[in-house]
């Protein structure tokens, strides 16, 4: 399994990048760490990047390498990277321009598999989405953003499951608000369900809500799916029957305490452009981290 | 199969989504052929116009590369039938685009010399440890040498001079505060106001002068443009200095350890090299023949004859030279360029000047006096929007057809294309300084609008005082 972990600064990035190994530890995935940078328009790229050569040439840094220094630092405080590279420090001659647009450093093999650190520069959306291509990645995970189309664009064109971390407290002890109903995406909900579940040691609350209760039993029979499954990995869970449009009921129920869990549409990318879907309008509404698992 | 199918669907969607505004340009220029030439245009400066809006739609939104916009630009010429292919070919590439080509290898040339450290014991010596002296230092310096050498060059060396001083005054890489944006923003604006002073100053003075002599008004040589325009910049580098320092009043008024450190890192790298020495030489021999050959052989020719001196002399490889110049950019000077010519040529230039007098007329008696105000103040904001040499190669050909004093219009078009001041985007050197990731994109409207508004009220007192004395 591979996970992709975007961040901007330090500032603006610590809980995503906590929450984000904390999620590659539990599926052992090989984990990359993407700062994406501004976009450099073209009229100005080659005058740019003659700029950084000669701010590297007096030992300083390009913008968005000390972000990657910062990640690295975090790295091995949790001790993810091997001993040997923890002592030799950020290597950051190893900084590797692949193309004119994405450079990498490179790192020994940690203890939990691969961990790359890799610059981007451009429109985050295409670069999230070329990485994403790239790197066959399973697990999108980036910080959360106040603008909605961001949310809705990742939904829409990013190819893995993405988990946005809005609003996360490492401190606190949040459960898992599980998000189901008859749709496929649910079942493979559940599957992840359980990684997260693990990653964070913590119990999951199973909701369905229907708008009417004559559907409710339909939904039964995935919550009871549900229940069994995570039962069968120890996971401690409950049952939570609702009434209404998922679209409120759910945001509402997960508020700031909760990992909200839940399937992508089964709705046609078509459809999906014109007239949004269920998990792309909860993410809106959402206040707290959220995996939309595809 | 289906997902398959979705996959496709997805990343079609996914291509609008982000190709927009070359979808809308498609339309848009599909609209604009079928509607009816207006009367006074022509069939051909119809079509010449279609290809101006499209080129100008894909040029802002920059929704395909600018490579791709220069291609678009010369198929629809021929295309549409607005010229043959050789004459496309023959208007693509003159003097003009040989200075872009030149000068832009000329600043791969000079940079690669790492003559930056050089520069930042120089400036120093001069200026002390004052911060207010180091920002007008900044601001002097880059304007004086980006006169002659061109902006671009001028903010890479400049760049880590000033990270060098942040850094060793305690400042953190990603730390933002009044002193980064002070010192940041004295280069950005110290070479926007020194390209105005001389045609190596900034491609768009040399578009301007292929224009006056490509449509018969005038003759301006190196000299020439010197004694119209280094004026203004000697008035307004105090005057950008003062705005700066009050906008971004830093706390540290003395920077004395940032100036030790700095000098003892410069002293580590001992004498000048040869062939530091040598790429000096070549520099000055250039200026020379600009001022004195540039009248008989060209701008162009000259940059280009530098460029085969630092090739010659192996003070840059081929490989170097070609892998740091910005060929998109050359490429679309010279098919907007070539667009320019043939504005002129078909008369959508002259129309679209008629067009804008006659409405003009319509609100004010006597539009004359407006002819100046619409080319700056356009000039102004394209640039903030495009790119200065855009600007100018687009707008050149409509107000040197306006009427009045084509030398005074044409002159403000090319010296307000370089108040650069508000955007990011408005030229490379703002993009330079804001890829440090030390200022905000709202620091550039706060004391951008100032100096905008400056430059234009003193750029309006020097063309009616100063250069009616020297026409």
């Amino acid at each position: 399994m591979n996970v992709l972990i975007a961040i901007s600064s330090k500032h603006h990035s610590e809980s995503t990048l906590k929450a984000g190994m904390k999620v590659a530890n539990a599926f052992s995935a090989s984990s990359t760490v993407l700062e994406v940078g501004e976009k450099i328009n073209e009229f100005s790229m080659k005058e740019v990047y003659m700029a950084r050569e000669r701010i590297e040439s007096w030992n300083f840094d390009r913008p968005g390498v000390d972000v990657l220094e910062w990640a690295f630092n975090y790295l091995c405080k949790e001790k993810l990277i091997n001993d040997s590279s923890i002592e030799r420090g950020f290597p950051k001659n190893t900084l590797v321009e692949n193309s004119s647009r994405r450079s990498e450093v490179f790192l020994e093999k940690g203890k939990a598999k691969n961990i790359s650190l890799i610059i981007r520069n451009g429109e985050i959306i295409e670069e999230l989405r070329n990485e994403v291509q790239t790197g066959d990645y399973d697990v999108t995970i980036l910080g959360g953003s106040k603008s909605g189309n961001l949310s809705f664009d990742m939904v829409q064109y990013i190819e893995s499951s993405i988990f946005i971390v809005k609003n996360f407290q490492t401190q606190k002890k949040n459960k898992i608000l599980l998000a189901v109903d008859s749709s496929k995406g649910s079942k493979k909900a559940i599957k992840h369900c359980v990684g997260i579940a693990n990653a964070f040691n913590i119990e999951v609350e199973i909701i369905t809500v229907t708008k009417d209760v004559k559907l409710r039993k339909a939904n039964q029979n995935i919550t009871e799916y549900a229940s069994k499954f995570l039962r069968r990995f120890n996971i401690k869970n409950k049952i939570i029957f609702e009434e209404g449009d998922p679209v409120d009921v759910i945001p509402k129920k997960a508020g700031n305490d909760h990992i909200l869990v839940i399937g992508s549409s089964s709705r046609g990318p078509i459809k999906t452009f014109f007239q949004s879907s269920t998990p792309i309008k909860i993410l809106k509404k959402c206040n707290c981290p959220i995996l939309v698992v595809k | 199969m289906s997902n398959l199918t979705n996959q496709l669907i997805s990343n079609i969607l996914f291509w609008l989504s982000r190709k927009k505004w070359l979808v809308i340009a498609f339309f848009i220029s599909v609209s604009l052929f079928y509607v009816e030439t207006p009367e006074g245009l022509t069939s051909d400066a119809h079509r010449t116009l279609i290809i101006v809006i499209t080129a100008l739609i894909l040029i802002v939104s920059e929704s395909i590369p600018l490579p791709a916009i220069a291609m678009l630009i010369l198929i629809m010429e021929v295309v549409l039938g607005v010229d043959t292919a050789d004459g496309v070919a023959s208007s693509f590439m003159n003097d003009a685009v040989f200075f872009i080509m030149g000068s832009l290898m000329l600043a791969v040339a000079i940079v690669h010399q790492g003559l930056d450290k050089r520069l930042a014991l120089s400036i120093i010596n001069v200026t002390g440890n004052k911060t207010w002296r180091i920002a007008f230092g900044f601001v002097f310096f880059s304007a004086l040498m980006s006169s002659f050498i061109g902006e671009h060059t001028v903010a890479a060396m400049m760049l880590p001079v000033a990270l060098a001083l942040l850094r060793y005054s305690g400042k953190k890489p990603h730390q933002t505060s009044n002193l980064s944006s002070l010192l940041l923003f004295s280069i950005a604006y110290g070479c926007a106001l020194g390209s105005i002073g001389t045609p190596s100053g900034g491609g768009r003075n040399a578009i301007m002068i292929g224009y006056f002599s490509e449509f018969n008004i005038t003759k301006i040589s190196y000299w020439d443009w010197i004694k119209y325009a280094y004026p203004m910049m000697l008035i307004e580098v105090p005057i950008a200095s003062l705005i700066l320092w009050l906008t971004f009043k830093p706390k540290k008024k003395i920077l004395d350890s940032a100036v030790r450190k700095l000098k003892v890192s410069v002293a580590k790298d001992g004498k000048l090299s040869s062939n530091q020495v040598l790429s000096m030489i070549i520099f000055i021999f250039v200026f020379f023949s600009w001022i004195f050959l540039s009248p008989s052989i060209g701008l162009g020719i000259v940059a280009l004859m530098g460029v085969f001196f630092y090739l010659s002399f192996r003070l840059i490889d081929w490989h170097d030279l070609t892998r740091r110049t910005n060929w998109g950019v050359v490429i679309l000077f010279g098919s907007v360029i070539s667009l320019g010519i043939q504005m002129n040529e078909t008369g959508a230039a002259k129309w679209l000047a008629d067009f804008i007098l006659h409405s003009l007329s319509n609100s004010i008696d006597d539009p004359s006096n407006l002819r100046w105000f619409f080319s700056v103040i356009v000039s102004g904001i394209m640039t903030n929007l495009l790119s200065n040499a855009a600007t100018v190669a687009i707008l050149g050909p409509i107000v040197l057809e306006m009427g009045g004093d084509p030398i005074i219009l044409g002159m403000s078009t090319s010296i307000a294309s370089a108040f650069a001041y508000l955007t990011i985007v408005a030229s490379p050197t703002c993009m330079i300084i804001y890829s440090t990731g030390l200022i905000s994109s709202k620091d550039y409207i706060k004391a951008g609008w100032k100096l905008f508004i400056i430059s234009i009220t003193l750029l309006l007192l020097i063309s009616i005082f100063y250069w009616p004395i020297l026409s």
